[in-house]
Formats: C-alpha cells, sequence, structure tokens
C-alpha cells in the first residue's frame, strides 16, 4: 500500500430497516481488512439510501445500481484502493 | 393464502403491536395526539354499514409506519368501526407478498380493508402520492435555497459532517411541515376508499 488507508462509508435509510444489511458488510470489511482501513463510517440517513463509498468514490447506490451490493464486489473495490 | 377469521385474529391489535414494539413507540404516540380529525371524517367512519376488519402490515423501524399507522388508529378508536389486526411484514411474508406496491416492494404500511365475511374491499399501501410529490417538492426547494448542500441526487457521504447535519435538520423541519398535510391525506384517501366500496 503506498496511500493512507482507505475509508469506507456507508449511508444507510435509517427509516427503511437496512440496518442488517448495513451491519453485515461492516462486519465483512472489519474482518476482511482489519486495521487496513482507516475507518467505517456508518450514516444513518433516508429516502431509501443505500450508498458505499471508499475513499470518496461512490462504488455502489441502491439508486443507481439497484437494490443491495454484493459484499465481494465492495471488498473487490476496497482493495482496488489498498493497491492504488 | 386466503384470509378468513381464523388468520385474522393471528393478528395483533393495535395496543398489542404497541406493546410489542422495540423501538419508535414515542414517535407513534406522538403522531397519535398530532392526528386532527374532522367532526365529518369521524362521522363519514362512524356510518359505515357495518364495522370492518382491517389486516395492518408494518414493523416498527418503517417510517411511514410510524406516520401513518397511529393515523388509521386514532379512526378506529373515534370511529369505533374499523376492526385492526398488525401482521409483522417480515414474520408474515405471505401476507406482504399479496400486496406488493407496484408487484415488487415490499412497502408498509399496507391496510387492507375486509367486510364481516372476510371479503376484499381494498386496500391502502405505504402514502398518499399528494404527499410523496409535495416532499419532493419542498425537498428540492431545500437545495435550491442551500447550494451548500449539493446536488438533491449527490451522495450525502460526500458533504463535511456539520454541513450534513444542517441538511439533516433542514429534511426533518420540512418533514415536520408537511406532518398535517400528510395526516389530512392520510385521512382523505383511508375515508374515500371505505366509504366507496363499504356503502
Amino acid at each position: 500500500m503506498t496511500g493512507a488507508p482507505p475509508k469506507v462509508k456507508i449511508t444507510y435509510c435509517a427509516e427503511c430497516g437496512y440496518e442488517p444489511q448495513t451491519l453485515e458488510l461492516a462486519r465483512a470489511l472489519m474482518l476482511e481488512f482489519g486495521s487496513r482501513l482507516s475507518a467505517i463510517e456508518l450514516i444513518p440517513w433516508d429516502s431509501g439510501a443505500f450508498e458505499v463509498s471508499v475513499d470518496g468514490q461512490l462504488v455502489h447506490s441502491m439508486r443507481r445500481d439497484g437494490g443491495f451490493p454484493d459484499n465481494n464486489m465492495i471488498k473487490k473495490a476496497v482493495r482496488a484502493h489498498l493497491t492504488a | 393464502m386466503t384470509i378468513d377469521r381464523a388468520r385474522f385474529e393471528q393478528g395483533l391489535t393495535y395496543a398489542a403491536y404497541k406493546a410489542q414494539m422495540t423501538r419508535n413507540l414515542d414517535r407513534v404516540e406522538e403522531n397519535e395526539r398530532r392526528v386532527q380529525l374532522r367532526p365529518e371524517d369521524i362521522a363519514a367512519f362512524r356510518g359505515l354499514p357495518r364495522p370492518l376488519n382491517v389486516v395492518v402490515l408494518a414493523e416498527d423501524w418503517c417510517g411511514d409506519v410510524i406516520a401513518n399507522l397511529p393515523v388509521l388508529g386514532r379512526l378506529a378508536q373515534e370511529s369505533g368501526r374499523l376492526n385492526l389486526r398488525v401482521f409483522l411484514r417480515d414474520q408474515n411474508d405471505d401476507l406482504m407478498q399479496r400486496y406488493l406496491n407496484q408487484g415488487k416492494y415490499k412497502s408498509i404500511p399496507v391496510f387492507v380493508f375486509f367486510d364481516e365475511s372476510f371479503r376484499e374491499l381494498g386496500h391502502w399501501i405505504e402514502r398518499p402520492a399528494s404527499v410523496t410529490e409535495l416532499r419532493a417538492e419542498r425537498r428540492r426547494g431545500i437545495f435550491a435555497a442551500h447550494p451548500e448542500f449539493g446536488a438533491p441526487d449527490a451522495p450525502v457521504d460526500q458533504l463535511p459532517e456539520d454541513v450534513r447535519g444542517r441538511l439533516q435538520a433542514e429534511l426533518q423541519k420540512m418533514r415536520d411541515d408537511t406532518a398535517s398535510f400528510a395526516n389530512a391525506e392520510v385521512v382523505r384517501e383511508i375515508r374515500d376508499l371505505v366509504t366507496r366500496v363499504a356503502a
């Protein structure tokens, strides 16, 4: 890794019952990357949001991409930032 | 899966539903207090020729349930003509599958109205379209008045935390400001539905 550890932000609709998917993704990232991440930030929001960004780059949006992300796809995006 | 009296009675009464809630009971009870029912609305429900059985699909985390189920609860309480049974969406998928929003979304609340023989008379899902439209318009107005909030469809995680907090406060204020309109629209739509089909 050449840069700073990446930061992952998960914005989820807190009025939509998306907590399980949010926690599942956060857990998967914690177990996979540990201290190689600088932070995992969980942002409660509304309006059906479920968005994931890595270092400010949007890698999944429910509105844009539909549905919840494949956690493996998110891990792949994080790996790309780790090796950037 | 058809709904008959035996299945209906498996649902929770409104009081039992509230008693088993694990969160947001304070918001539900605040909304109950805030609903203003006009005498003519109460009279319309009291004037139903016979009581209706109402299946409700709900979950305690859902914002639209928190907002709209208390309206139905008050109508039932004030009129004495709506017999509610609440089913938790995620434990009753057979019921949910019958009332998907646009045939694919598990939107709640769902209110399904039945006569005394459990013939379905009609159903209502999530929130009035007029409320969605008004709030979308107000939301666009908030973003237009506050360039620091960025574009309405941009990811909010890009905003500085203090700006995001101000946006959240503005959106909450907008929802509060439109709550009376929203409640009145829920009453109007349900009243239209039940008085049309139960006559």
